[in-house]
């Protein structure tokens, strides 16, 4: 019955197949995205609305703002990704599936970021009509490219544990936002750096190093421990 | 550890913190020199320095906790791990607010948002939202287990946030294996360390601190671990009667 | 091809099973029946290999559990009281998921084979939430089938279901039995249990109590040999 098959192609075909299903469902409910999305515009608008008197003040804390909305917006899309696997207690059948539970972490964090680049492709287009600056650098979009990567691997772990608590959402923010912030001080930073009308790139080049570090050990530290968060 | 011999340890140690604390007070006020520039405020500098590290090494006994209760799931882990936490949070909260009384002199403010008071910031938060992590679990063994995996993820993120402020410029002036980055904050923080035999003797001072700092960390965290053990058995004890009354 | 041995469980200082014995052979149809909170969901789910065992001894196919689950897993199919489908994936969609989880080889044929059995190809384009409960206890053996396991835990697949659908769910169960199907199914309904299985077994208390062939003994026998031993007139005969 067990097919011939080589340890590492059979881990990245159930992976792929979760991270094909999740866009599956999505491509059916334009869920996740169509909120992600409505948040965020509710997010700038409040934003811009606060800082309307001074609209040199609301450039300024752009990159902040940017940044903000990702992450309050991502906590969103967490939440909704892994709580479909709790609907019908899915998440059972994906862990007597004969599939390494890394690969179940690896495949979330891929679906997760494939849908928050997607949120993330709309607000550099938003950001960049709205604030008047150049957001859509090749250097900016790496920064949110690596940065989205460590949050979101921080994220799923993290949710992983939450949507198992009696709080679930509630929780969250309250566990993830501080675990991420040594990862989006340095990522807002170096946005504002790369946006600014003369950036330092040294600044820049460090801080894109330390997010690199911090995707690393993230993915790493979850990669590893998951298993422990669902198996009893 | 069976109780009586944890009793025991227990009693020790809270006389040889007491003792110690006592000693690093006198060194405090009655060895050490007046620094130079800031005068007599400067001792507080001590206990800053003192209760930070025990808070380094707080988190850090409860990283390695967390990871041998993932190892091997054992009860004691976890209850190392907690008692940790928990006054290791304590030290940092004293941390700060020694520092910012030093700090009001020293920057002329209370509060400043540096990079290594935004890191302080955040490890408090990390380590705060910790209990309420715990709060939210009824099940024992789950708890300890996310907690653990929690534990490991906080301080992987907070030394990577350590990592990035020894890379930024910093009011705040490093104590502890300088960069030369940071040598001009050292400049406004601590001042020039006085030459010779002051030097000497705040060098003395501060490792006195030090150690009596880590005795009373022991101390406490073994009281913590007393205090959860017997919350423990009074748990069980609770169970049997009930079960009892059931005609279990 | 399940040797369960002394198995407990606790939930931190509550044990849930005590000492489970537990033989089913390769081939066998056990039924698995008890009061409510005996720990039957419990020891379905540590065979099933989502909960550790405390302590104890289970095998499937001769690996140990929790040890070996990755080897385990292959070899077993679980429907369990949820339907463990997404609601938002279509029927075949489901289908393709888990045979992809499963390298089910040939799954194109197989999937649609398995959609006439359980008599949903019309329905397999429409997504699972639309399903009526019955429809959706069908595509769940069916998944739970679909990579052929040699052994099939059932926990209350009954549970909500009319009785045209209880029907063909019996029908499919026997056909699983002929094909040689290791069955071990946990239910309420203890008459029925009892009709469709090999052998039955109750559990108490976190303990088997009574095991037996179910041809040396007779439905109101049975009925009276459960009161007593759980202390419990379960409701019997109808849903």
């Amino acid at each position: 019955m067990a097919r011939p098959k080589s340890a590492t192609s059979s881990f990245w075909t159930a992976v792929w197949s979760i991270v094909w299903k999740d866009l599956r469902i999505e491509q059916h409910t334009r869920q996740t995205m169509s909120v992600m999305l409505m948040f965020s515009l509710v997010v700038v608008v409040m934003f811009n609305f606060a800082l309307s008197t001074d609209l040199d003040a609301a450039r300024q804390v752009s990159t902040g703002l940017l940044w903000a909305t990702i992450i309050l917006a991502g906590t969103l899309g967490l939440n909704r990704s892994l709580s479909i696997e709790r609907e019908n207690q899915t998440i059972d059948a994906l862990l007597i599936a004969p599939v390494d539970r890394r690969g179940i972490y690896l495949a979330k964090v891929i679906s997760v970021t494939i849908f928050t680049l997607l949120l993330e492709v709309a607000l550099v287009f938003i950001f960049t009509i709205f604030f008047n600056k150049p957001f859509w650098q090749p250097a900016a979009l790496l920064v949110l490219f690596l940065g989205t990567i460590g949050y979101v691997a921080a994220g799923v772990l993290i949710t992983s544990m939450t949507i198992q608590t009696r709080s679930r959402e509630v929780l969250l923010p309250i566990l993830l936002l501080p675990i991420v912030l040594p990862l989006i001080l340095p990522a807002a930073i170096a946005t504002a750096e790369i946006v600014s009308l003369q950036p330092q790139m040294d600044t820049v080049n460090s801080s894109i190093s330390l997010i690199a570090a911090y995707d690393l050990a993230i993915l790493a530290v979850g990669f590893f421990s998951y298993p422990f968060l669902v198996e009893s | 550890m069976n109780m009586t011999r944890l009793n025991r340890t227990v009693t020790i140690l809270n006389v040889l913190a007491f003792l110690s604390l006592l000693v690093s007070i006198g060194f405090i006020f009655l060895y050490a020199p007046i620094e130079r520039s800031m005068g007599n405020v400067q001792r507080i500098f001590y206990f800053h320095v003192g209760t930070a590290w025990v808070g380094s090494i707080a988190f850090f006994v409860a990283l390695v906790a967390g990871a041998l209760y993932l190892w091997r799931p054992q009860r004691r882990w976890d209850t190392i791990a907690l008692s940790s936490v928990e006054v290791g949070l304590v030290f940092l909260t004293v941390t700060t607010a020694a520092g910012s009384v030093w700090g009001k002199p020293a920057w002329n403010t209370w509060w400043e948002w540096s990079p290594r008071l935004t890191l302080i910031t955040i490890a408090w938060l990390v380590y705060a939202a910790y209990f309420m992590l715990r709060g939210a679990i009824e099940d024992e063994e789950k708890r300890g287990r996310f907690a653990a995996v929690y534990v490991i993820v906080s301080f992987v993120s907070i030394i990577l946030a350590y990592v990035s402020i020894r890379i930024w410029r910093d009011i705040h002036p490093v104590v502890f294996g300088g960069t030369l980055e940071s040598a001009q904050g050292a400049e406004q923080g601590l001042q020039d360390i006085a030459p010779g035999l002051a030097s000497m003797r705040m060098g003395i001072t501060l490792t006195v601190n030090v150690v009596s700092f880590s005795l009373i960390y022991l101390a406490w965290l073994m009281n913590r671990i007393r205090l959860q053990m017997l919350k423990d058995e009074v748990t069980t004890l609770k169970m049997r009667v009930a079960a009892r009354l059931q005609g279990g | 091809m399940i040797q369960i041995a002394g198995l407990v469980k606790n939930y931190g200082v509550t044990p849930v099973l005590r000492g489970v014995q537990l033989h089913v052979a390769a081939g066998e149809f056990v039924t698995l029946v008890g009061p409510n909170g005996a720990g039957k969901s419990t020891l379905m789910r540590i065979v099933a290999t989502l909960l550790k065992p405390t302590a104890g001894e289970v095998k499937i196919g001769g690996w140990a559990l929790p040890q070996h689950g990755d080897r385990v897993r292959r070899y077993i199919g679980l429907v369990s009281h949820q339907t463990l489908l997404y609601g938002d994936l279509t029927a075949a969609e489901n289908l393709h998921f888990y045979a992809r989880l499963y390298s089910v080889p040939d799954a194109e044929a197989r999937i649609g084979r398995a959609l006439k059995q359980v008599g949903l190809a019309a329905r397999q384009r429409d997504p699972v939430r639309t399903f009526s409960r019955g429809m959706m206890q069908r595509l769940t053996i069916a998944r739970a089938t679909l990579h052929e396991p040699e052994v099939l835990l059932l926990d209350e697949p009954y549970t909500g279901l009319d009785q045209d659908a209880a029907q063909l769910l019996d029908d499919l169960l026997l056909r699983e039995q002929g094909n040689g199907r290791t069955i071990l199914l946990i239910t309420h309904d203890l008459v029925h249990g009892l009709d469709l299985c090999d052998r039955i077994a109750i559990l108490n208390r976190g303990k088997i109590v009574v095991s037996l062939n179910s041809q040396e003994v007779t439905s109101g026998e049975f009925l009276e040999l459960y009161a007593a031993h759980t202390g419990r007139k379960e409701v019997t005969g109808g849903k």
